[in-house]
């Protein structure tokens, strides 16, 4: 059983996932296209006028600042990025996990001592902790909130429990590492039809926004 | 701000509109993760802080509710909606996604559906 799950089950999940991404950003692709350039000339502005309206040095970053998530939720906004930068670093960098590519494929990826990952996982479940507790206590989360968001907060803390639980064998080892493994595989599948495909979406999305953190100058639009 | 009232819902002109922009739609509802972060991009939401103003809300309430109900709305909805996206939002295109989604041009869109079923907003009425 755990031969099959870790074999061709793990295989299976990892084209679905990275084709599911790919007919995703075919998708994207083809549901926009490059904008039109405007064929208007403007009359190239005064030195002079561009200075008066630049606000006084110092001033300017604050107030850019303000304007953005870290400066209107610095708490939020330091755990959200962490959360989602130890989602994805802690499995790549895990030593067991490196081992088993290392046994399949001969290569030997970067990898982090077990003390380091075995924090970094403990983190991630507090973050993923922090989310639950947010979708319950803030009134503003809970209003957009349905069983759905909660069903993939649990599809994202699941590989990481289960994790923790077999690397310290708490429980059977066996049922819980085939557990992990069966967590992991059904995130990686679920990654690009469910909500989760804002893993990809959050940088495809960035062609369509003209002028801020875009790609190509954001120079999509909707078809 | 007082809105036209529609007599009667035409859902077939409703599900033309919805079918023009399906794949959009479908994909930024996908997207969006309700994550909330959106709310203080918004003036209104800064000023009443109640989560009716956020634009996801906004955004999930009007298009979403028509995407999901496929385009099968009865009056009293129709009007909700046209509350939403008429006296809720002045289309004033600051909202911020932290993920990107487009969130004015779905409140467009809906704009787009209530004004061809009669729901406006009455200028000259105040």
């Amino acid at each position: 059983m755990y031969a099959f799950v870790s074999g061709p089950l793990a295989l299976i999940a990892f084209i679905v996932f990275v084709l599911g991404l790919g007919i995703q950003v075919f998708r994207f692709f083809g549901m926009t296209r490059e904008k039109e350039p405007l064929n208007i000339s403007f009359p190239k502005p005064r030195q002079k006028d561009v200075d008066a309206l630049r606000p006084p040095e110092g001033v300017s970053k604050k107030v850019r600042l303000k304007g953005t998530v870290l400066g209107m939720e610095p708490f939020l906004a330091i755990v959200t990025t962490l959360f989602h930068l130890l989602l994805i670093l802690t499995p790549i960098l895990l030593l067991a996990h490196n081992l088993m590519i290392e046994r399949a494929w001969g290569i030997s990826p970067p990898s982090l001592t077990e003390g380091v990952t075995d924090v970094l996982t403990v983190a991630v479940m507090g973050f993923c902790l922090f989310f639950f507790l947010r979708r319950i206590v803030s009134a503003r989360v809970r209003a957009l909130s349905t069983a759905y968001d909660f069903l993939l907060l649990l599809l994202v803390f699941l590989p990481f429990l289960t994790g923790f639980i077999a690397y310290h064998q708490l429980f059977a080892y066996k049922t819980v590492i085939l557990a992990h493994v069966l967590a992991g595989e059904l995130m990686l599948i679920c990654i690009p039809f469910t909500k989760l495909v804002h893993m990809i979406f959050f940088f495809l999305y960035r062609f369509l926004l003209p002028g801020e953190y875009s790609f190509a100058s954001g120079s999509r639009v909707w078809r | 701000m007082a809105i036209a009232q529609a007599r009667n819902v035409d859902p077939a002109l409703i599900q033309r509109t919805l079918a023009q922009h399906k794949p959009q739609i479908r994909f930024t509802l996908a997207v969006c993760a309700h994550c909330s972060m959106c709310a203080h991009s918004c003036f209104l939401y800064e000023s009443r802080r109640e989560p009716k103003y956020m634009p996801s809300h906004k955004m999930i309430h009007s298009i979403g509710y028509l995407f999901r109900k496929k385009g099968n709305v009865g009056l009293q909805e129709l009007h909700s909606i046209g509350n939403i996206v008429w006296n809720r939002c002045v289309l004033c295109m600051r909202c911020y996604c932290p993920l990107g989604v487009d969130i004015p041009y779905m409140i467009g869109l809906a704009r787009r559906i209530c004004r061809e079923q009669g729901v406006y907003r009455l200028y000259d009425e105040g």
